[in-house]
């Protein structure tokens, strides 16, 4: 039982950064059903561009996070401005296709500024209580919360699922409640006649791009501060996040959030209680189940454009 | 005049060919430069330039200047394969020193086989490796008897250790040296709580870890490689774990350090080789390849400087310029498969290395090392011969 709720709290988490990463693949699916293959990229360099500022430009780690959150944002309208925007009209495929090719640019790019080798976050800068370790004679942890049973629950832990809720609560106040979050609806219900009305959906798409790209920078340093910040680990989270997505309604971002959650908890799941040598395919296997039943995903509406 | 211009440049450029092809003997190294394990390849290569310029400075091989191909499978046996073709439809490479990785080595065997072409390997320690073809060999020992080593330095060394969890990579590799482990456990009487498994490339490593410790392992064996081991033990360590972490050869790596951090000490391993507890040829092999490469050698670049020099020797025996590409390749298996009693043996850095009738070493010892102050130093107490 107690190690049930160590392990719920460890999807919890794990989820609430994919849901942050499946945000930003089907907002820009929402606006111009374009699946943006790149978009694992920039959650990698979210985290590179953290480890930058910090280990280079010696910036401390709570100015670095938002810095970094902004250069993503820079290149994720870049990206839109270079690659997709010329494509608007083309037919959907050339642009799938230029979203693969970024991908593999931006993978080698950061391949040959940063090697392929693994990086980490040094321990000394980030802030205190970030950093967990276990005390080798008394088994106790510092800088950890411990639960009834004997589990614990590192602050740092914490503050990444409270941090992802607090973005997500935004993000959604921010698509219902703001005049900005009213032209994306807009557009994403139909962007010719948004545009007739007057809305610069170009520049709409512009930002959503930007907000997507910085909630993905987000999750790459929080993945970076217990993981190996490497040239492919977008590829992997990405792939995962991308399953949830799909599995929530590609398109709609509530139910991006709810199959984050989802896909985090049955791979943590699967993992501690089937076996870990497959915990990418159980989250598949749901994801594949909740498909042929509902082809539109959890929260997505059946229309026939949509796939 | 555009005539005699032609035949000039066809005699110039037969005689360049024609001169080269004399003197130049090539040699593939084929190893991970690129991927999850291109920290080891990085190590094979240094270490194979170290020997290749040792050579040449030395005058050749019967005066034929050593040149070596360095052939990247990434770690994959499927780019193993395509490596593997490459080598062999070269009709200038008269060998291969490689592969790494078990799942490689493998790969690239069933085409060797077919080609007739030698496969040294400095670091395939799954146990069919060399069973499968008689052109494939390893300077180094088998995962059977690296298991059963570790169980039995915990059992018999580490005494105060009483239960043991094993957590493997769902590979070749992992899975090999999991079996042999767990079956020297339960024939000593070891007491296994667990056994969990990971992806190769997987980068989170929690749930498994917090299964794991429910369990309450006094030891956790990691059957793995240094990129993911460096990550359970750091986060095994921030969730809590307090087992005595082990792990094989394949965490043997400087990387490994810089992953783990600070949670790497203490941490033991069994390693092929190690300096620590070598004799005075390694460690002047060991100033030398520092002088020439800057930084200081490991297992892999030491295993993979007597794969070459093995090569190396046979190729100074039996190579006969005027015969077929063929009959070189084959004279090479030939040479190396007569290295099978101690006397015949070829004395390396790594100790004496010869061959069974698979084309495994046999008798070259396994080391334990600990990680101390952040560098791995050889264990205090070693265990020198199986029970």
């Amino acid at each position: 039982m107690a190690q049930l709720l160590e392990q719920f709290i460890n999807g919890l988490v794990l989820g609430g950064i994919y849901a942050l990463i499946a945000v930003g693949y089907t907002m820009v699916y929402g606006i111009i059903q374009l699946i943006n293959f790149a978009h694992g990229e920039i959650f990698m360099f979210g985290a590179y561009l953290a480890l930058m500022l910090i280990t280079v430009f010696n910036i401390p780690f709570w100015i670095a996070v938002p810095t970094s959150m902004l250069l993503c944002a820079m290149l994720g309208m870049l990206i839109d401005l270079v690659a997709y925007r010329p494509l608007r009209d083309a037919p959907r495929l050339s642009a799938l296709i230029t979203a693969i090719g970024i991908s593999l640019v931006l993978q080698n790019l950061a391949r040959m500024i940063w090697s392929a080798r693994p990086q980490q976050f040094p321990t000394e800068t980030l802030p205190a209580f970030f950093v967990s370790e276990v005390n080798m004679q008394t088994g106790e942890v510092l800088n950890a919360i411990p639960l009834p049973g004997g589990g614990i629950l590192p602050y740092r832990d914490v503050c990444i699922l409270v941090l992802a809720v607090v973005l997500m609560i935004a993000l959604n106040r921010l698509i219902h409640l703001t005049k900005i979050g009213k032209a994306m609806r807009a557009c994403a219900q139909n962007r010719v006649a948004s545009n007739l009305m007057g809305i610069k959906t170009n520049q709409v798409i512009a930002i959503t791009f930007a907000i997507g790209s910085a909630l993905g920078a987000v999750a790459g340093i929080m993945v970076g501060l217990s993981e190996n910040i490497t040239p492919t680990m977008g590829y992997y989270k990405g792939v995962a996040a991308f399953a949830a997505a799909v599995l929530g309604g590609i398109g709609n971002i509530t139910g991006a959030m709810l199959g984050g959650i989802i896909i985090g908890l049955a791979e943590v799941l699967g993992a501690g209680y089937i076996s870990g040598g497959y915990r990418l395919a159980i989250a598949y296997i749901i994801m594949i189940a909740v498909i042929v039943i509902r082809p539109s995903g959890l929260l997505g509406k059946s229309t026939a454009t949509r796939a | 005049m555009r005539n005699w211009l032609t035949g000039l440049l066809i005699i110039g450029l037969v005689s360049i060919f024609g001169c080269e092809q004399q003197k130049e003997l090539k040699v593939a190294v084929a190893a991970p430069y690129t991927g999850g394990a291109a920290a080891f390849g990085e190590m094979i290569r240094r270490g194979a330039e170290l020997k290749q310029k040792e050579i040449n400075e030395a005058g050749g091989i019967n005066g034929m200047k050593l040149t070596l191909l360095f052939e990247d499978d990434a770690g994959k046996g499927s780019e193993a394969s395509l490596v593997a073709e490459r080598i062999a439809s070269n009709p200038q490479i008269v060998a291969v020193v490689g592969h790494f990785n078990s799942s490689c080595s493998l790969a690239g065997q069933k085409i060797y086989d077919r080609a007739g072409i030698v496969e040294l390997s400095p670091g395939s320690t799954a146990v069919n490796v060399c069973e499968g073809s008689p052109w494939t060999f390893r300077n180094l020992y088998r995962d059977d008897f690296q298991g059963k080593f570790i169980a039995q330095y915990i059992d018999n060394v580490l005494t105060d250790l009483e239960s043991v969890a094993v957590f493997f990579d769902n590979d070749d590799y992992g899975r090999g040296l999991r079996n042999a482990f767990v079956s020297e456990a339960e024939r000593i009487g070891l007491n296994l709580v667990a056994s969990e498994a990971y992806e190769r490339d997987s980068t989170n490593f929690k749930a498994q870890l917090t299964s794991i410790k429910s369990k309450n392992p006094d030891a956790i064996f990691i059957s793995g490689l240094f990129q993911e081991a460096g990550l359970i033990v750091k986060q095994g360590r921030e969730a809590g774990v307090t087992a005595q972490f082990f792990g094989a050869d394949g965490v043997d790596s400087p990387d490994f350090l810089t992953i783990a951090g600070s949670a790497a000490e203490g941490v033991y391993l069994t390693t092929p080789f190690t300096f620590g507890a070598a004799g005075a040829e390694a460690k002047q092999m060991a100033a030398n390849f520092e002088a020439f490469h800057g930084v200081a050698p490991d297992t892999w670049a030491a295993l993979t400087y007597d794969a070459v020099g093995m090569i190396a020797e046979a190729l100074e025996k039996t190579y006969n310029a005027d015969a077929a590409i063929a009959d070189n390749r084959t004279a090479i298996r030939e040479h190396l498969a007569s290295l099978d009693t101690p006397e015949e043996g070829y004395k390396g850095v790594t100790g004496l290395t010869y061959f069974d009738i698979n084309g495994d070493t046999v008798n070259k010892p396994a080391y334990v090392k600990i990680v101390k102050d952040g560098q791995f130093v050889a264990a205090e107490k070693q265990l020198l011969e199986l029970k």
